[in-house]
């Protein structure tokens, strides 16, 4: 197991890969650990990528400040491992908290960046999303970190995902639970008290960047996803079919499938954002699809016009 | 070195030896949280933070009753000198950058309050197998979760308006007593035969 330091307290992390390939650091969502990435190290490094992974500060197995932990903090830490790469190209990607550190890194430090893939990601807390998390850290409060689990777990994936492992659900909460403490864990959601909207520095992101979002992902929508398609200037929105919020979690092989053709493409000069909007494919390999002209990509229903 | 308890009996339930070890680290740590509690509380309530010190005072009377009730005790000749050494742990520290003695007294508990019931995961060593049904392990559960709810008071107290121009000196009186805390546990649980390696 190795560490970083940031000021007083350690961060760790984990390098797998070739040295000198191209690399992406992947970042965790609030609830999560190093080890949900263990598909996507796999699948990356098949794909001559070198793979990242670290746990935030206040997660997993890196230390918890007792009492704050700011979004800033984050970003130096991630910095810092960043910083254990190299000069080769690096890839940035991260899930929901985890994409917004990464969008908070892009902007303070893009320079360092090939390319970026928020997912399930946000910049701005409107009042849905406010009050929802809100609820989840009373919910955190009153009902620990399980009860937390068991509200995220039935918002953020399929009932696919879900039916098979009904009967053992403490056992696949078990790993979450043991590994994240209410404390850290109610930490890093008031990292949020003073937060202010990233949108009007979204535009300063200048690399190239895929935004992922599930089709059926209610905690961040569509909306929130389209703030940054339009912010942010050589993007593209990406949706995935009958995915929800935890997407990463549901469909690893996909989804890795889809950042290794992304850093192909940048790394091949192929890549065009142009702010365009596309369909993923439903299984590995498959083409995406331009999502069709004239309807609009922010509605649930196939309206004609809109934002495209 | 296993990083939960066990081995566990047939029936699911903890090693009593084990039981004995960390039920009295337990019962040490809440019970000085109690004391100190009750020295605090004054006979007639003037402030209304004042009613959460008295729901704390008794919710760490009923983890020490808890254990007492719940736990298999066995003879441990080693708990005397242990428990001795334990106490020492939990005696009113300085704060350093607070000039006001009340008020650094005050931040002093609210920071072991914090360390015991936000560093301290009992439930975390019991193994998935651990028998739900048996009294110790839904005792470890429940002194845990209640740790968690508990923890609350201290927070608001420790991250409020009051303390702001204090923040640093109380983040590095909090952050010293999470560390010696978490050094006594884990060198209680290794005496135990479990590693603590894994808890943060």
């Amino acid at each position: 197991m190795s560490f970083l330091s940031h000021g007083p307290y350690r961060i760790r992390y984990e390098l797998d890969g070739p040295a000198d390939a191209p690399a992406y650091v992947l970042v965790n969502g609030l609830t999560q650990y190093a080890e949900l990435w263990a598909a996507y190290r796999d699948a990356l490094i098949a794909r001559q990528f070198r793979v990242a992974t670290f746990d935030l500060l206040g997660q997993g197995e890196s230390d918890k400040p007792a009492l704050f932990i700011s979004q800033d903090d984050q970003v130096a830490a991630l910095h810092c491992l960043i910083g254990e790469l190299g000069e080769g190209p690096v890839f940035l990607s991260g899930i929901s908290f985890g994409g917004l550190i990464a969008l908070r890194y892009a902007i303070a430090h893009g320079e360092r960046l090939a390319g970026l893939v928020p997912m399930s990601c946000f910049a701005e807390l409107p009042p849905q999303l406010f009050l929802l998390g809100n609820a989840l850290r009373t919910g955190l409060i009153l009902g620990g970190t399980s009860y937390l689990q068991d509200l995220l777990l039935p918002m953020n994936v399929s009932d696919e995902w879900l039916r098979p492992v009904l009967n053992k659900l403490d056992s696949v909460k078990h790993q979450g639970w043991l590994v994240n403490d209410v404390y850290a864990l109610q930490n890093l959601m008031e990292s949020f008290l003073d937060f202010q909207p990233l949108t009007p520095k979204l535009p300063s992101i200048g690399v190239p960047t895929m935004i992922l979002n599930g089709e059926f992902d209610f905690l961040t929508p569509r909306a929130l996803h389209e703030t940054l398609r339009v912010q942010i200037p050589n993007s593209s929105l990406v949706i995935i079919p009958r995915a929800y919020h935890a997407f990463t979690l549901e469909k690893p092989a996909l989804t890795a499938d889809l950042l290794a053709r992304f850093a192909d493409d940048v790394l091949a000069g192929r890549w065009k954002g142009n702010k365009t909007v596309w369909i993923a494919p439903e299984e590995v390999g498959g083409d995406l699809m331009p999502f069709p002209a004239g309807y609009d990509h922010l509605r649930a229903i196939p309206v004609k016009g809109g934002a495209v | 070195m296993s990083a939960f308890f066990g081995p566990l009996d047939s029936e699911g339930r903890v090693p009593p030896q084990q039981q004995t070890r960390v039920a009295a680290f337990l019962v040490s740590a809440h019970a000085a949280l109690a004391r100190r509690f009750a020295v605090a509380l004054p006979l007639k309530m003037e402030s209304a933070w004042q009613t959460e010190l008295n729901g704390q005072l008794y919710s760490e009377a009923e983890i020490v009753s808890l254990l007492m009730r719940s736990t298999s005790w066995v003879p441990d000749f080693a708990l005397a000198y242990m428990a001795a050494w334990w106490e020492t742990c939990w005696l009113p520290a300085p704060v350093e950058g607070i000039a006001d003695h009340s008020l650094a007294l005050a931040v002093d508990l609210a920071t072991l309050a914090h360390a015991i019931h936000a560093g301290i995961r009992p439930a975390a060593l019991l193994p998935l197998k651990a028998n739900a049904n048996d009294p110790f392990v839904m005792a470890l559960r429940r002194v845990e979760f209640e740790s968690g709810r508990l923890l609350q008071a201290q927070i608001m107290f420790l991250k409020g308006e009051p303390l702001v121009p204090f923040r640093d000196a109380v983040s590095a009186a909090l952050e010293r007593r999470h560390a010696e805390l978490r050094k006594v546990w884990r060198e209680m649980l290794q005496s135990v035969g479990i590693s603590a390696d894994d808890q943060n």
